[in-house]
């Protein structure tokens, strides 16, 4: 009965902060309607709309070739610097029996409450250290990469299977042994996939960072947008939805290959 | 002839005051096929476990192949561990590797760490794996990834590998319980030979007794810890077996 109480009461209290949170912003209706009157126009100019147009937006190709190239750059070095760091932490944030608890438990938590910071607070961290550009945006994407994937790492040892690991012990493998035999076969495909999955995540990522200075595409987006470069900024954002599908498509194939 | 397994008072517990093991008292010739019979929880996976230093008794001495297991440091019950080959009723294999290389899973306690953890065996080892498996009736499908074999090849694999390791003794821990009817037949009948043609010594946990009538040489009967029954397979009548599977006396730990 109490139990019953208790769920009545904290879904009411869940109702009534959804519609406090719907009624806050539901206040500031008039900015939607300036948005939808103004915003309008400004979404259109995001597209070519001559011939002129058309002509400009190609001629831009060559001027965003090096800022493409340096947002894959930084979603790159991000995603491999991160790996490595993560791979051999994940180790002592996994409850596989080797590591003493509390020694778990304080990496465990540290990532926890590392992994609550977006990308884009680490890059403006980073920025007084080691300045605008892409290095900033690489370090940023690299310390959020770690983070993650240590956690995802840790857990995918955890999930092993214990039965290969008894069979090649009992073969006589040794702990390297059973390591790269028992245990690498089993957590391979899910380290693959969570790599791959945290590339694309970092290549938007790599964008968003670029916004607040980190260099490529992001900020020559940011530059485009405050200068009402409108036209600039429309091809911007359509290399990065074409650059950030054709990386996905690739990511999926290879996570199927190997699954 | 010197025991293959001895066993003295052995006793063991993974939590403490819940015993799984209560002074287990047994000698196994050379040669021998033990089939090892009792309830779920009754200790049997734990005793093959003690045998080959997977799990460290709590109490007694397991002495295997002239070795007390229990004082041998880590890397001799790893010396020790690559003349005692182990099958499960999960397979346990490497699903993603092939088929020869999960025999050659049996040659790592042979293999410098370097070069097997590069996948790198000999090529005597290889040829050795290959000769294995034709022993086991798969000649043909070593390149095959072993996740698209059937349960029984998926066995016959796991024995190849004990004998790649040179086995003297093979535990099996229910390695016929996910089988089905003529395979459970097939996998005795070349567990039988393999003790037959090479003394190979036999340690079999068993849920399936008239299974382990047919091709054991000897019967063990584990309740609660202990070895109640302890015959050759005739002895093992219905008297016999309601005693030993006794459910009112399951400990629940195992």
């Amino acid at each position: 009965m109490l139990n019953r109480i208790l769920s009545f009461l904290f879904g009411a209290a869940l109702l009534v902060f959804v519609v406090w949170c719907f009624l806050a912003i539901g206040t500031q209706v008039h900015l939607t309607k300036y948005g939808l009157h103004h915003g309008g126009d400004y979404f259109a100019k995001l597209f070519p709309r001559s011939q002129a147009d058309w002509r400009y937006a190609l001629k831009l190709g060559p001027d965003l070739w090096q800022p493409l190239i340096e947002t894959v750059q930084m979603a790159v070095v991000g995603t491999v610097a991160g790996m490595l760091l993560a791979f051999p932490v994940s180790f002592i944030a996994a409850r596989t029996g080797s590591v003493p608890g509390p020694v778990i438990a304080v990496v465990k938590t540290f990532l926890n409450m590392a992994r609550a910071v977006p990308t884009l607070i680490y890059a403006l961290l980073v920025i007084p250290l080691a300045g605008l550009g892409a290095q900033t945006g690489a370090i940023a994407i690299g310390i959020a990469t770690f983070i993650s994937l240590a956690k995802l790492y840790a857990e995918a040892l955890e999930s092993v299977s214990v039965g290969p690991i008894e069979a090649v012990r009992s073969a006589g493998g040794n702990a390297p042994q059973v390591f790269v035999y028992a245990m690498l076969p089993q957590v391979f495909p899910l380290y693959l996939s969570t790599t791959l999955y945290s590339l694309e995540y970092n290549l938007r990522d790599s964008f968003v960072v670029g916004i607040v200075g980190a260099g490529g595409l992001g900020q020559k987006l940011s530059n485009a947008v405050n200068l009402f470069e409108w036209l600039d900024a429309g091809v911007i954002i359509a290399l990065v939805i074409v650059l950030v599908n054709i990386v996905d498509y690739f990511s999926y194939r290879v996570r199927k290959v190997f699954s | 002839m010197p025991n293959a397994i001895a066993i003295e008072n052995l006793t063991h517990a993974y939590k403490p005051g819940v015993p799984v093991l209560r002074g287990v008292n047994l000698h196994i010739q050379p040669g021998e096929i033990v089939g090892l019979i009792g309830l779920s929880g009754a200790g049997k996976s734990t005793l093959l476990r003690c045998v080959n230093g997977l799990v460290q008794q709590t109490g007694g001495s397991c002495t295997v192949l002239g070795q007390a297991v229990e004082s041998l440091p880590e890397g001799s019950k790893r010396l020790l561990r690559r003349r005692i080959g182990m099958i499960f009723q999960e397979f346990n294999l490497m699903e993603r590797l092939t088929v020869r290389k999960n025999v050659l899973i049996g040659r790592l306690g042979y293999t410098a760490t370097i070069p097997s953890c590069l996948h790198r065996f000999s090529a005597a080892d290889v040829r050795l794996a290959d000769d294995c498996l034709a022993q086991v009736g798969l000649a043909g499908l070593e390149m095959r990834r072993v996740r698209d074999l059937s349960g029984g090849q998926k066995q016959r694999v796991a024995i190849a590998r004990t004998m790649a390791q040179g086995a003297e003794i093979v535990l099996a821990d229910e390695a016929t319980a996910n089988l089905d009817v003529l395979t459970k037949d097939d996998i005795m009948e070349l567990l039988q030979n393999l003790s037959r043609e090479k003394k190979v010594t036999l340690l079999l946990s068993m849920h399936d007794l008239p299974l382990a009538k047919r091709y054991c040489t000897r019967i063990i009967g584990l309740k609660s810890g202990r070895i109640t029954f302890d015959a050759a397979p005739d002895a093992l009548d219905d008297e016999a077996i309601a005693d030993v599977l006794d459910r009112a006396s399951v400990p629940g730990a195992g």
